[in-house]
């Protein structure tokens, strides 16, 4: 027995025997050109506060895998199968662990070897009418070999529950004194250690593990016949000191948590009492700050940037891309934006979305998604990037250990400029400044988008004059960015800890930013 | 997947464990077994694709139990366990809810009260024993049907599609059978109370890019037959009515006379209404209702009830995921605000506010009282899961008519105007108590002219800016029937009218 104190084990018992369980799989079964095993181990500890009371606690540890199988049909069609789980403590006994995912390795070899048999049918059935059904080759890769350590001061192991506890409620109470104009809030606050493994049938062992600290808060504030609701999270790859002494990182500051909910909770009192904005028709010239820029840069850059997206693949759920048309209609080398734009998205960064693999085992490297104005890039997986004829950059990633890898972002964002924040604002005449991005809402290929920002400001004649609530900017996408005239020296990066994406949705963490840019767009109040 | 018999024989194991602890006020032990299995759909014409891109499945199974201390009945803590149903789990689940107990002032106890009736055989679905053969098989024929209907198109094609060489078919979505069973005690009941479910949702959408054009085809059922039968016909009714949406018009930007289709009704009560129909939204002072309990709040031809165990409904649902025996929801009735979805712990947090008369409104009635009916712990996909904490969720959301008259008089009521069939990306843009909402019209759309469908509009070039009172509270006219219809992501199955509405806001979304 691996030991009860000792799940995290586990990820070393499969660094020694996951390839031969893997290798003894492959060969029992007739077909199996590929096989991979993804092993995940998380220790979590949480406390919530509602109203300045306590509400919640939890301390939880569990274990997760997901295995793919690739088998060859007698006509070399190709099907693919794969099955996932949450194993928690069963874990910990190795012959359970090994007849555990044997049993499912058969079970996806099953759906594999049946996928590829109907592929084959449904081919000879309709001829060329099915031309689609032809899969570009995965080429082979070099082996990858390799173990990350997390980074944190405090061990999320060697806390107390009662230290989670404490940190919530303390910020609740500052919170809940605020006074009677916040009616509601609630704040939460987790620290978390996750170590993960990738083994697959080519020779690659990739173990990754993380520290993750997050703190939540939400915030329903009334002001006479105003009101405002506020919700926003700060995170690190990081032990709970990042939301017990705040982070000082230069990329991705935060106060600690109690201060951070504060801030918020002020913020929206003070939101509650400002009217809600009326904006004029047409477009005007719009400055938007870097948290705002977070969600621009996430929704109309990001998504539409993985290759699994632009190649039609979400078209159910998440719709298109606005940078693919097809494979010989596309933006790529193409003007998309002003040549003061550029985009990228750098899981090396040390955001909420680090890592150095993806869950292919592919090494995560930058990828340039508009470079001075010009589209050059997508995110891609290993077969995305065989589509695309492009060399895979490691985007493909898991939110849990028993989902199948999507292409996601990372730390996507704008890059920054020369050009302080105060002199961008100040060569405004007439424009408004939206702060804090709220809630988004963007067309089927992101080619259109409509945000709200938690503050909107007028200003005249280059100073910040009266607060609104309940704004938004609207802009079809191109245009927003071939007008932007100026770009900040400010680049800040925002945990985003719930960007949802699949069927069935997963729901993961990355970080989005970028620095203070200047455009022009539509406004609309409510 | 455990059985029930494990499950049930588990929970007695558990609760006479947590029954010796002296220190135990009271207690819970709740378990699930959790599976969803999807067969993913990618097809396209001109990019290499599989087909069946994926088939996956998740499973869960594990346990959560929930103590309240003797020496502070207000002492709560809870733990879940994965996997492993031992008796040395249940000690250190034991343990961990003992570290993480807190004092919440909160906290009503456990639930109580009966049981509710056992289940006839004939309740359960078949679809709690479909093997992967069967859903792979599903997939495939949607897609058969799907490329087939396409190739076929050239007996009926006005835009010469059959002479494009490269047409840009996208055929996506997928079948997917989700089934849970759990088993619930608490130091209440006077015995193990158990559930089991299983329904089929499949979805498909077929664009095709070079006619600008955009259908879809979807289906709920809880039979293995049923799946089949869907699966006949799906790909080809989404590639048919896409074909008949070929180069849609773009018209110009304005306030227009509107009928929304039972889909986008579905998406807008989802993302719009449902979360503002909870006692924990009354309490939090975020309900798009605030203050408004009792009073009207739609149309009264319109009402809207949560039905576990509506007869054609997908999702069956005998007890919830706190052990109260499920039962009908009046939410709305002839437009008035009547019900609210609410677990245990909110329907007490919302009683004991002290400031809910202001929450709730000068029309709430003296006596009050909110039945814990909806407490469900769901994941993503909308299958019980062992370690999320009980929410407010609906199962089978119904919205019923009084005259209501048929779809054709509800374009006929328009005039000249949009039939919106499907819209995307709902969300509540200035919060969810403003009751303003944006999306788009992503397809299955059409121009009504002369209160007749007359042609066809382009996916994607226009976004809804509005309000949910807009839709709700004074129709032109409104369906006299209730449709299905699924929204991505949500594990609820709505069956909802259509409705014309007076004066929607449409923007224009510029072509790409």
């Amino acid at each position: 027995m691996i030991g009860r104190a000792d799940l995290f084990e586990a990820i070393e018992y499969l660094r020694r025997e996951g390839e031969g369980i893997l290798a003894r799989f492959a060969r029992s079964k007739r077909g199996v050109v590929y096989a991979a095993l993804r092993f995940e181990v998380v220790f979590n500890r949480a406390g919530a506060a509602v109203g300045g009371e306590p509400r919640d606690s939890s301390e939880s540890e569990g274990a997760a895998y997901s295995v793919s199988v690739h088998v060859a049909g007698p006509t070399a069609q190709v099907g693919f199968g794969q099955t996932g789980a949450e194993i928690g403590a069963l874990a910990r006994h190795p012959a359970k662990l090994v007849a555990e995912l044997r049993r499912r390795l058969g079970e996806a070899y099953d759906r594999a070897r049946f996928s590829a048999r109907k592929k084959a049918d449904l081919i000879a059935h309709l001829g060329a009418a099915a031309n689609g059904l032809r899969v570009a080759q995965i080429p082979d890769r070099e082996k990858v070999r390799d173990d990350i350590d997390a980074t944190f001061r405090r061990d999320p192991r060697s806390l107390s529950t009662d230290e989670l506890k404490k940190i919530s409620l303390d910020a609740s109470r500052e919170v809940a004194a605020l006074g009677d104009a916040i009616a509601y809030q609630a704040v939460a606050a987790m620290t978390e250690l996750r170590r993960e493994i990738f083994i697959d049938t080519a020779g690659t062992v990739v173990s990754q593990a993380y520290a993750f600290s997050q703190g939540d808060c939400y915030v329903v504030a009334q002001v006479g016949g105003g009101h405002q609701e506020s919700y926003d999270s700060i995170g690190q790859q990081r032990g709970l000191e990042c939301l017990s002494d705040g982070w000082r990182g230069e990329l991705m500051p935060n106060p600690d948590l109690a201060r951070f909910c504060v801030n918020l909770a002020s913020e929206a009192r003070e939101l509650a009492a400002a009217p809600i904005l009326t904006p004029p028709d047409g477009e005007v010239v719009v400055v938007t700050d870097p948290h705002f820029n977070a969600l621009v840069s996430h929704e109309v850059i990001g998504h539409p940037c993985e290759a699994d997206r632009a190649l039609k693949m979400e078209a159910a759920y998440a719709g298109r891309s606005w940078f693919l048309r097809s494979l010989a209609d596309n933006q790529l080398g193409k003007a998309v934006a002003s040549p003061l734009l550029s985009a990228c998205s750098d899981p090396s960064l040390d955001g909420y979305g680090h890592y150095r693999y993806d869950h292919e085992g592919t090494p995560g490297r930058r990828v340039m998604h508009i470079d001075r104005g010009v589209f050059s890039g997508f995110l891609n997986s290993r077969a995305t990037a065989a589509v695309l004829g492009a060399e895979p950059n490691g985007s493909a990633r898991a939110s849990e250990g028993w989902h199948v890898p999507l292409v996601r972002m990372s730390n996507t964002f704008f890059l920054p400029g020369e050009t302080p924040p105060e002199k961008i604002i100040a060569e405004v005449e007439h424009g408004y400044y939206a702060c804090g991005h709220q809630i988004p809402s963007i067309s089927e290929s992101r080619e259109n988008f409509r945000i709200s920002a938690r503050r909107i400001y007028e200003i005249d004649n280059g100073r910040i004059g009266r607060l609104y609530r309940s704004g938004s900017v609207i802009a079809d996408s191109k245009s927003f960015f071939t007008n932007v005239d100026a770009v900040g020296n400010d680049l800040r990066l925002i945990a985003i800890p719930n960007c949802g994406k699949g069927q069935p949705m997963q729901v993961k963490r990355m970080s989005n930013g970028g620095p203070t840019l200047r455009s022009r767009a539509r406004l609309k109040g409510n | 997947m455990r059985t029930l018999a494990e499950l049930k024989s588990f929970s007695r194991e558990a609760a006479r464990i947590l029954a010796r602890e002296k220190d135990l006020a009271s207690y819970e032990i709740y378990c699930a077994t959790a599976e969803h299995r999807i067969a993913r759909l990618n097809y396209t014409s001109d990019i290499p694709s599989r087909g069946l891109e994926e088939f996956k499945s998740l499973h869960a199974d594990g346990f959560q139990l929930r103590i309240a201390m003797r020496r502070d009945p207000h002492e709560v803590g809870a733990a879940s366990e994965a996997g492993d149903f031992t008796s040395d789990s249940v000690r250190d689940a034991l343990r961990r809810a003992r570290s993480a107990a807190v004092v919440d002032p909160h906290f009503p106890g456990l639930p109580s009260g009966p049981p509710g009736r056992k289940p006839a055989l004939s309740e359960k679905s078949d679809l709690a024993r479909v093997g992967d053969g069967a859903i792979a098989a599903a997939a495939w024929d949607v897609l058969d049907g799907a490329i087939a209907a396409f190739a076929q198109r050239s007996a009926n094609d006005r835009y010469g599609a059959s002479r494009i060489e490269h047409p840009g078919l996208i055929i996506g979505g997928d079948v997917s059978v989700i089934r849970d069973r759990i088993a619930i005690f608490n130091s209440n009941f006077a015995e193990v109370r158990t559930d089991e479910s299983a329904h089929f949702n499949a979805s498909v959408t077929s664009i095709i890019e070079s006619l600008d054009a955009k259908g879809t085809a979807g289906a709920l059922g809880e039979s293995t037959a049923a799946m089949r039968r869907a699966a006949r016909v799906l790909g080809r009714d989404a590639v048919r009515r896409a074909l008949a949406l070929s180069h849609g018009a773009r018209p110009a930007p304005g306030k227009y006379r509107v009928v929304l289709g039972p889909q986008p009704v579905a998406e807008i009560l989802n993302y719009m209404v449902m979360g503002s129909l909870t006692t924990g939204a009354f309490h939090a002072a975020s309900s798009a209702y605030h203050g408004k309990f009792g009073a009207p709040v739609m149309d009264p031809r319109l009402s809207l009830a949560d039905d576990a165990a509506l007869g054609a409904g997908a999702i069956r649902r005998r007890i919830t995921c706190e052990g109260i025996p499920a039962r009908r929801v009046e939410l709305i009735c002839n437009g008035k605000l009547v019900g609210l979805l609410s677990n245990f712990y909110d329907a007490h947090r919302l009683l004991t506010d002290e400031h809910r008369a202001e929450k709730l409104g000068g029309c709430a009635p003296p006596k009050l009282d909110f039945a814990a009916l909806s407490g469900y712990r769901l994941g993503e996909g909308g299958g019980r899961r062992f370690d999320a904490s009980p929410g407010a969720a609906g199962t089978n959301v119904v919205m019923r008519t009084r005259g209501g008259v048929a779809d054709r008089e509800l374009v006929r009521a328009v005039g000249d105007g949009i039939y919106v069939g499907r819209i995307w990306y709902t969300y509540p843009i200035n919060g969810q108590r403003a009751g303003d909402f944006t999306c788009t019209v992503s397809g299955d759309s059409y121009i009504v002219r002369g209160g007749e469908i007359a042609e066809p509009l382009a996916p994607n070039c226009l976004r809804i800016n509005a309000n949910i009172a807009d839709v709700f509270e004074h129709p032109l006219a409104v369906g006299m029937r209730p449709h299905p219809a699924t929204v991505w992501g949500s594990p609820e199955a709505y069956y909802v009218p259509a409705i014309a509405a007076g004066s929607i806001a449409l923007a224009e979304v510029a072509a790409t």
